[in-house]
């Protein structure tokens, strides 16, 4: 099969190679590409570490969706299009690229730290490490356990269109961490939260298109997150709290 | 490259060089960009082009409320940009958004059931 591959850094000129990649059924992006490196383009940039879809860092665009390319499998990609199948990966958008396949990540950490991302220990709560844990199968841990397991892959910014239009938006990462904080009662930086998680570059920039749900692969719902958080600023507005 | 770190290590954090930044988005003439456009966003993108086709179709109506093709036209836009209104409005109030496809499909069949009832019972 054919794989095109984006080549460029900032300032130069930015193109697609083609290689005729060797594949079998169980042949991923990261596999060619990491044969390509070794055989055929050995400056080609790409970002990977784990290769078992634990870190996330080699999150690209494969045929137009946001992917890991260590859990992409390429004849799946393929399909069963007429003529060699070719598979295109790019790196992710909306984010400043460095070279190749990869991009910086510092807009997906801007955005974390403008959300307020870090727990805030409540008063007699003493320290983060030492917290009582929100007991199992409660209704609390439930709503968190279903957002906490983000791994900052960045696949759900790439994916967002409001974040494309609108760079100032939190985007979908963010706001589900200021969720799980939300939502956790032991959290008590809520109001610091507020101003930039309810305002106009929080929850009322999204659009609930959900790009960022189908997106993640982790099978988290930001979109979900950014809906409770939307429902709990109509909650205080109604109740005339600042 | 840079940053503080233990001694001994180096930073592997590495920045976009200054004042040549290059930030790719996705392309309305990129036919690959359009793969990433899921059930969503297409019907956020529906709602809204309805929206803006109705102030054409609206105007075209003020015109000549009598003519067949526009009267179908505007019946059809408004079912469809209402119906993904309720759509949106439904994930809002706290349908999960698990459900937005089926929501998604379900406003599409409603909206046509709807525009042929209306239409074979329109009394002129």
């Amino acid at each position: 099969m054919i794989l095109r591959v984006f080549r460029g850094s900032p300032g130069s000129t930015e193109r697609f190679d083609e290689f005729r990649v060797p594949i079998t059924p169980h042949t991923t992006v990261l596999d060619a590409l990491v044969r390509l490196r070794e055989e055929a383009a050995p400056d080609l940039a790409f970002r990977y570490a784990c290769r078992v879809g634990m870190c996330g860092s080699c999150a690209m665009v494969v045929d137009g969706r946001e992917r890991w390319a260590c859990r992409t499998r390429l004849a799946a990609v393929a399909g069963g299009a007429p003529g060699e199948p070719t598979v295109t990966v790019r790196p992710l958008y909306h984010f400043p690229l460095v070279r190749d396949l990869v991009v910086a990540m510092e807009p997906f950490v801007a955005r974390m730290r403008a959300a307020g991302a870090a727990f805030v220990p409540a008063p007699g709560v003493a320290a983060a490490a030492t917290v009582a844990p929100i007991p199992a199968g409660s209704r609390e841990r439930r709503a968190i356990d279903a957002a906490v397991e983000c791994i900052g892959c960045g696949a759900c910014l790439s994916a967002c269109s409001m974040v494309g239009w609108n760079p100032g938006f939190l985007g979908p990462a963010a706001l589900n961490r200021a969720w799980t904080l939300a939502a956790d009662r032991r959290d008590a930086g809520a109001a610091e939260r507020h101003p930039a998680v309810l305002g106009e570059a929080g929850v009322l920039r999204c659009h609930g298109q959900a790009q960022c749900t189908a997106a993640c692969p982790m099978e988290l719902s930001p979109a979900d997150s950014i809906l409770r958080l939307r429902r709990r600023a109509v909650v205080r507005l109604l109740l005339g709290r600042a | 490259m840079g940053g503080a770190g233990p001694p001994g290590h180096r930073s592997l954090t590495v920045a976009a060089e200054p004042g040549r930044e290059r930030i790719p988005r996705r392309g309305w003439t990129d036919a690959g960009s359009w793969r990433g456009v899921r059930a969503g966003l297409w019907a956020w993108l529906l709602q809204r082009g309805a929206a803006i086709a109705l102030l054409g179709v609206i105007a075209l109506h003020l015109r000549n409320p009598f003519g067949r093709a526009v009267q179908a036209l505007l019946l059809g836009l408004v079912l469809l940009h209402a119906l993904l209104g309720v759509r949106a409005i439904l994930l809002d109030v706290g349908v999960p958004v698990r459900l937005h496809r089926v929501l998604f499909a379900g406003a599409l069949v409603l909206g046509a059931a709807l525009f042929a009832l209306t239409w074979w019972w329109r009394w002129y």
